[in-house]
């Protein structure tokens, strides 16, 4: 099963994330380019919490998730919960996540991705990041670059699907 | 137009009684809710807005937030004044209120009428607007009513807080003979993120909203878009002619009245554009350019000094450059005095020249200084005419 870099199938008229600065917005951790540029980054702005909503094209598998920040501000803890809309920071401790993963300064400093428990994310519309605290403690966390890896769903292709000619 | 879900959070506390606003304070607040409330739900129809009171027995939601109109207004009859107001609950469940609002793709907005003391310190309102700045709420506040020490740096403090580019307002109202509404509607609380209000007025709902090219963009996108390129189109087409216009003007020989007089309007248009681009320009600049122009005419023959008013009073503050070349192309113009004849009459025509003078920004026709620049500048205009007088009387006695 190869694995694919989900970043097409996702809808970016839906991506939001909650307590960035505006100056530093998320699409610089997501987007194509922006991405790979490690000078370009997401911050948080408030404190160091940030919350990322990402709705997909399609429905996905996510395999695996890759993550990577610079050694201080880098992300620590990050949960992952699937398919629930519009969450806000006041209600992301009322369920559980579906997979939550600790970073060490090295691990986000490569940003080498990091297999999630793919039992959980087998039918996913949408998946919500929750990037808790960072590496140092601080009161700004910035990511460089946020990458799912995974599958499409078999959906079915309209473009297939052929009339029924009249005799 | 942007799509919002409001709450307004009203001071019934016992220092609403107060008559300091006509007709008491309590009754201004009201007026302004009403008119907010209007103005919110006309400015895109699927905004809604809710109401809550902070003072009373405690912090009570009257509507979550709704488009219906007439609920807002029925809901501001019968309300009592008591209590003390609780700032700090109330924007919590503010918040809370527009959390659940229905149409999430809604901004979300808490407006504060804040008129008696507040008994919270700054630390904890600053934590309240870091919460609200979290989530991506904006607030407005209207500091009004009683004037505790404190009370505006802490209500400063808490915009700071939770301002995330300039999307949230304060607006301190002191008590004075304007009604609290009145003063409101010139505000941001009103007038929205610099999009303008304009379209709603106190005297009651507008028909015609106050678009760009009076046409909404919401209800005919592609018309708009297109009047904007095409007028931008038209201003670049302009700038560019009214340039190469310059460039000849300063290389050829320019005695033709109409070239001279299409090569005004064109300068008017560019000047038009720059100036638009430009911030306020002070009066002192204005003066002193003029002063120059004036000199400058002094230094030469009569018969030009018309022209040359009339191009230096056009070619204003801002470019130097557009200046510079006027200049070139009025001193090779001299030399073909039958077109600067006319030019005199188009200066002599007070109207257009203070028309001139009124539609550039920074100059106010009324103002003594321009009016004795234009007294001067007519005075040497009627001199002229005297001399071309005196030239045609010699010239038809020698007939």
């Amino acid at each position: 099963m190869n694995q694919v870099d989900l970043v097409d199938f996702i809808d970016w008229s839906g991506v939001e994330c909650l307590n960035q600065n505006s100056a530093h917005s998320i699409a610089n951790a997501l987007k194509q380019g922006y991405r790979e540029d490690d000078g370009l980054n997401v911050e948080s702005d408030a404190d160091e919490q940030l919350l990322v909503y990402i709705p997909f094209l399609q429905v996905v598998k996510l395999h695996s998730l890759a993550v990577k920040g610079p050694e201080e501000e880098g992300p620590k803890t990050v949960k992952l919960y699937s398919n629930r809309e519009h969450m806000g920071f006041s209600n992301v401790n009322d369920f559980p996540p579906s997979d939550t993963v600790e970073f060490s300064a090295e691990n986000i400093q490569a940003g080498k991705p990091v297999v999630l428990k793919y039992v959980k994310f087998q039918n996913v519309r949408s998946v919500t990041i929750f990037i808790e605290d960072n590496q140092s403690g601080g009161d700004v966390t910035k990511v460089q670059k946020i990458a799912f890896f995974g599958t499409t769903v078999e959906t079915t292709d309209m473009k297939g699907l052929k009339k029924i000619e009249d005799h | 137009m942007v799509l919002e879900a409001t709450m307004i959070c009203i001071d019934n506390s016992e220092w609403m009684r107060n008559g300091d606003y006509t007709p008491s304070r309590f009754q201004a607040q009201a007026d302004a809710v009403n008119l907010i409330c209007g103005a919110k739900t006309q400015s895109n129809p699927e905004n809604t807005v809710g109401i809550l009171t902070m003072a009373g027995k405690g912090v009570r939601v009257l509507t979550t937030p709704t488009t219906d109109l007439g609920k807002l207004l029925a809901c501001m009859h019968g309300l009592e004044m008591g209590g003390e107001m609780n700032i700090a609950s109330a924007i919590q469940i503010a918040q809370l209120a527009l959390k659940h609002r229905q149409n999430k793709n809604q901004r979300q907005r808490i407006i504060v009428f804040a008129g008696s003391p507040i008994k919270y310190d700054k630390k904890m309102l600053e934590s309240i607007g870091k919460k609200l700045k979290k989530s991506s709420v904006s607030l407005d506040i209207v500091d009004f009513g009683e004037e505790d020490e404190g009370k505006p740096e802490k209500l400063e403090a808490l915009l700071t807080a939770v301002n995330n580019n300039d999307s949230s307002h304060i607006v301190h109202i002191p008590p004075g003979p304007n009604a609290l509404s009145d003063v409101l509607i010139s505000t941001p609380v009103f007038t929205g993120d610099g999009e303008g209000g304009s379209g709603f007025v106190a005297a009651g709902p507008v028909a015609v909203s106050d678009f760009d090219f009076g046409v909404d963009p919401n209800i005919d996108p592609e018309l708009a878009l297109a009047l904007r390129v095409s007028m931008e189109e038209e201003r670049a087409r302009q700038e560019a002619a009214a340039k190469r216009a310059a460039e000849e003007g300063s290389s050829q020989n320019k005695g033709d009245e109409q070239s001279s007089k299409s090569q005004d309007t064109t300068m008017a248009d560019t000047t038009g554009a720059t100036a638009a681009t430009d911030a306020a320009e002070p009066m002192s600049e204005v003066d002193a350019l003029l002063q120059q122009a004036i000199a400058l005419s002094m230094q030469t023959p009569a018969s030009d000094s018309a022209v040359r008013d009339t191009d230096m009073s056009e070619a204003n503050n801002e470019d130097q450059d557009l200046a510079a070349a006027l200049q070139m192309s009025m001193q090779e113009g001299e030399k073909d005095s039958s077109g600067q004849m006319d030019m005199s009459e188009v200066l002599e025509d007070q109207a257009f020249v203070s028309s001139v003078l009124a539609s550039l920004p920074g100059v106010d026709p009324n103002d003594p200084s321009v009016k004795d620049l234009l007294a001067s500048l007519h005075g040497k205009s009627e001199s002229a005419d005297q001399k071309k007088d005196e030239e045609k009387a010699p010239k038809d006695d020698e007939k």
